[in-house]
């Protein structure tokens, strides 16, 4: 009964998280902040879904394989999300896209002026 | 194009077979043998694309616990504050952001090194990294950063003074 509890926490502290993220990616004024507002959602959101996931796998379910899945499952996520956040900026970035109100500091474009 | 050498293949096919391991669980010998099989040909086939130096650098248990202890411990400490600090900006109207582009010097040598700092910044909310960029000696990662309070050495200590110092236990 008390692993349920905490698990439904964890659940519960991941979406909180999940919801600044998405918070922040419908107000946030430029789409390159509005990529750092989705990192929320992708990292700690994730990461508080899938540790009560785990518990209830292993003391709720009992199973060594759903939780053995559930930490692949975290992994992956991490493995790929930065890789495609970097992928999304640069290209944005290269393809021109710029704030409206424009950055202060912008060391790409001094040393890459286009 | 590289060549495929002998210990890089050895060391994909154990993470392949880790892999196959960890998604299908059960240990009978003729999933066992399957498994090697198709790992085998994975690693014959792309170990080249994967490792290019000191194959077995992660075979060494000191060092696995330091890229464990680093991704259990140091980063996640980060992430916990970077998201609390990432969550009040978006709960309080996204107004109070300051966003630029800093460029940042990093003293770690090895590419995997690079690479996994990289990402360790992108995957930090109100930081991500845009290009990866050498001159004269000394690499420099360029980063978006949501709150722009410094720039040049003092940036790169904010940004990842912490998860630098994790990565070069690992990686030096």
């Amino acid at each position: 009964m008390l692993i349920r509890i905490i698990a439904d926490l964890l659940i519960f502290v991941g979406a909180v998280f999940a919801t600044a993220g998405t918070i922040g990616v419908v107000k946030m004024p430029d789409p390159y902040s509005r990529m750092q507002a989705s990192t929320c959602v992708a990292t700690l959101g994730m990461l508080g879904v899938m540790l009560g996931a785990l518990l209830y796998a292993i003391f709720v379910m009992a199973s060594a394989s759903a939780a053995i899945k559930v930490c692949v499952i975290a992994m992956l996520i991490f493995v790929t999300n930065p890789v495609g956040a970097h992928a999304i900026v640069k290209g944005a970035y290269r393809h021109g896209i710029r704030p409206d109100k424009p950055m202060e500091v912008d060391d790409f474009r001094r040393d890459f002026d286009e | 194009m590289r060549k495929t050498t002998f210990p890089a293949v050895l060391a994909t096919f154990v993470v392949c077979f880790l892999f196959w391991l960890l998604l299908d669980f059960s240990f009978k010998p003729e999933e066992l043998i399957a498994g090697a099989i198709v790992s085998l040909a994975v690693a014959l086939f792309s170990a080249r694309f994967f490792i290019h130096e000191k194959a077995g650098w992660f075979f060494h248990p000191l060092r696995l616990i330091k890229l464990l202890g680093f991704w259990c411990v140091t980063f996640p400490v980060e992430l916990w504050k970077a998201n609390v600090d990432m969550a009040k900006r978006c709960f309080t109207g996204c107004t109070n952001i300051n966003p630029g582009i800093v460029k940042v010097p990093v003293d770690l040598k090895s590419d995997y090194g690079q690479a996994a700092l990289a990402n360790a910044i992108t995957l930090t909310p109100g930081t991500m990294t845009l290009d990866i960029a050498e001159q004269e000696g000394q690499t420099y990662y360029y980063i978006h950063w949501i709150d722009v309070t410094a720039t040049g050495e003092e940036a790169g200590e904010a940004i990842k003074g912490r998860l630098e110092k994790g990565l070069k236990g690992v990686w030096e």
